[in-house]
């Protein structure tokens, strides 16, 4: 077994290059910075492009334009850059760009504690930009777990052609802990789909068309491949390469299967729900999260980044106490895994989510069990929001807290 | 209301094959019609970049940069390979493009409000990082899409609908002449201005054009080409008088010049 002493920092910046990153543009902001700067350093060794960009709106416009030309981008920010992304996390949505966005939260609003961690974007992110669409949100909460998933962040965004956050915060990401490097697994990172490619040229140099298979050469879209042909509604549409074998155009707007501008209402109705649909018909498969259950327990606690070790150990005190509990540790926060929640809960009297904001997360939780208890006519479990906003991290011993005392 | 005259029926069919073609649609146009108003001049533009990119060769390897505003439709004209930037950021977007695919032509289209006001930052580092993209930059001294408000190009006393008791340039400023600003940084290889209000203009233009593309293929730097274009509907003109307009107000506040040549742009 081989240990290193390490940063959340540079899991990320590594998996991302063992990804096949190979574009990262970024504004220096605290706490995020220190991905900024391994991107810098590392990329320019292996044929990428790493850019200090004039700001984040200038940062995350590259990475769509780089990833519009076919590389794998990658960017991180904290809150006030986030709210800087925000129109263009609606139009990497709206183009279907594949993006990793890692998001460094700190204390907010506005400037907050720059070097303060908190866990205060989660909804910002989810519905950070206009249009209410969604996106796919993970959230790691060990060094281990921050290599994990920024991979899969990688393979999500390729193949799911969508903008994927890794939310992490300043504590995970600056805080150096020993970690086997056996933990640093690289999974297959999936590619976004591609048209075709067009046939070499007949024996008497005649072009033959990728998709129509007739000797036209290089045709309009409407003529040959629809770029944006939702058939199924949660198809992820094929795309293909600038300067290739069709005329291509990344649009932004309302746009019909040709990517031209459209107000018609059944092919804008179309559009949206297939931006919808692409995420909400593969929730299943993007559910990822620790289930650490014990049959007795009454009480589960749900928690993710940085806040979720906190549980951990606070479940390891009281199971060594002899007091039962059980611990959710969410990976996946957008969209919500509500069977994993579902089937952590089940048998709990008690549900305690902990997070640092007021309860952002606390919200989905409730909303999903409620829902589940109502339709199954079951007693729903009670709901105790655990949150900590002063900058301070919760520690075991407020989870602890939480527990039924034993004379109840 | 305006008569228009019906020219008389021919009799005769002229016989085609006898006749030279002087004059056709560029390869790099679609055969799309345009959403332009009467008199406005992006069809203009739009052709002198056509014709600049079939004279040089690299229709199939050009990417043209759209901006938010009129010209926001301009992928579906051009018959090149397009991509749709958030208003102002066309530079940021062709910088990702440019870096990933350096071997392909890459060109942002922008309006005044895009370049100059709200995508000003990206502008000026996408010129201060010396990034080889070709910029057309369409000055009409307004807002046209979104209605006629004042750009920071409007005229000192224009009457726009947001500066409805003209532009006083004690409250509003100056106009900005930002082609002159850029002109300034080592990164740029070619800024110029050049006017569309005469025929003679527009062949000045056209060569403008080819030098700011020129500026990109010799990998010398960015090249800017500032037109002054007209605006009839928001001006509240006939598409003569905005032609007018042009030679007589804007172009004495914007004189036409070459502001920066590189040295290898002088020899070609």
């Amino acid at each position: 077994m081989t240990r290193e002493y390490v940063d959340g920092a540079t899991a990320i910046a590594r998996a991302a290059l063992r990804s096949g990153c190979d574009f990262f543009a970024g504004y220096p902001i605290s706490p995020a910075t220190p991905i900024l700067l391994h991107m810098l350093r590392e990329l320019p060794k292996v044929g990428g492009v790493g850019i200090e960009a004039e700001d984040e709106i200038g940062a995350i416009s590259m990475c769509i334009g780089a990833a519009v030309a076919g590389a794998r981008p990658m960017t991180a920010t904290s809150g006030p850059g986030i709210s800087l992304y925000s129109e263009n996390i609606g139009l990497a949505i709206m183009g279907e760009t594949p993006l990793v966005i890692v998001d460094v939260m700190r204390m907010g609003p506005a400037t907050g504690g720059a070097t303060t961690t908190a866990q205060g974007d989660v909804q910002f992110i989810r519905w950070g930009t206009s249009g209410g669409y969604p996106i796919i949100a993970l959230s790691p909460s060990s060094v281990g777990e921050c290599y994990l998933l920024t991979q899969r962040a990688f393979d999500l965004a390729e193949r799911l052609r969508t903008p994927v956050f890794l939310l992490t915060d300043k504590d995970m990401v600056m805080s150096m802990a020993t970690v086997d490097v056996d933990e640093y697994h690289d999974i297959p990172i999936g590619s976004r789909p591609r048209v075709p490619p067009a046939k070499p040229p007949a024996a008497d140099g005649t072009r033959i068309n990728a998709v129509t298979g007739r000797p036209d050469g290089r045709l309009r879209p409407e003529e040959t491949y629809l770029p944006y042909d939702f058939e199924p509604i949660d198809v992820i549409p094929p795309t293909s390469p600038f300067g290739g074998p069709h005329i291509t155009r990344f649009t932004t707007s309302c746009h019909d299967e040709h990517a031209f501008l459209t107000k018609d209402p059944q092919k804008v109705a179309r559009l949206n729900e297939h931006l919808r649909a692409k995420i909400e018909s593969r929730r299943h498969e993007l559910e990822f999260g620790l289930v650490d259950r014990c049959e007795d327990a009454q009480v589960l606690f749900i928690s993710y980044g940085t806040t979720a070790r906190a549980m951990r150990e606070a479940v390891a005190r009281t199971r060594a106490e002899g007091i039962p509990a059980s611990a959710l540790t969410l990976h996946t926060l957008w969209p919500v895994p509500e069977q994993l929640i579902i089937d952590a809960a089940r048998g709990h009297t008690r549900v305690v989510v902990a997070e640092l904001n007021h309860g952002q997360y606390a919200r989905e939780v409730e909303r999903i069990l409620y829902r589940h208890a109502a339709l199954h006519r079951l007693p729903p479990p009670t709901i105790i929001s655990l949150t900590r906003v002063d900058g301070r991290l919760l520690t075991p011993e407020q989870f602890l807290a939480e527990l039924p005392s034993p004379q109840s | 209301m305006m008569v228009v005259a019906t020219p008389a029926v021919r009799e005769e069919k002229p016989d085609l094959s006898q006749m030279q073609l002087v004059y056709k649609r560029p390869e790099s146009l679609t055969e799309a019609m345009t959403h332009y108003c009467p008199g406005c001049t992006h069809g203009i533009i739009h052709r002198l970049i056509a014709e600049v990119l079939d004279e040089l060769g690299v229709r199939e390897r050009t990417i043209g940069v759209a901006p938010v505003g009129c010209a926001v439709f301009a992928y579906e004209y051009f018959n090149i390979d397009g991509c749709e930037a958030a208003h102002g950021r066309a530079p940021a977007m062709a910088t990702g493009l440019k870096r990933v695919m350096p071997d392909r032509v890459i060109f942002t289209y922008q309006g005044d409000g895009d370049l100059a006001s709200i995508g000003g930052n990206e502008i000026l580092h996408a010129c201060a990082r010396g990034e080889k993209i070709t910029v057309i930059f369409v000055n009409n001294a307004i807002y046209g899409m979104t209605g006629g408000q004042m750009a920071p190009t409007t005229l000192p006393g224009m009457v726009t609908t947001s500066s409805p008791y003209g532009r006083d340039v004690a409250v509003q400023g100056e106009p900005l002449h930002i082609t002159e600003m850029l002109a300034g940084m080592p990164g740029v290889a070619y800024a110029a201005r050049r006017s569309l209000h005469s025929v003679a203009e527009i062949r000045k233009a056209k060569k403008a054009i080819r030098l700011a593309f020129q500026a990109q293929l010799q990998g010398l730097g960015l090249g800017i080409v500032e037109l002054l274009s007209s605006c009839p509907t928001n001006w509240r003109l006939d598409p003569s008088d905005a032609l007018d307009f042009i030679r007589e107000q804007m172009v004495p506040v914007y004189p036409p010049g070459d502001f920066k040549v590189h040295e290898a742009l002088k020899r070609s």
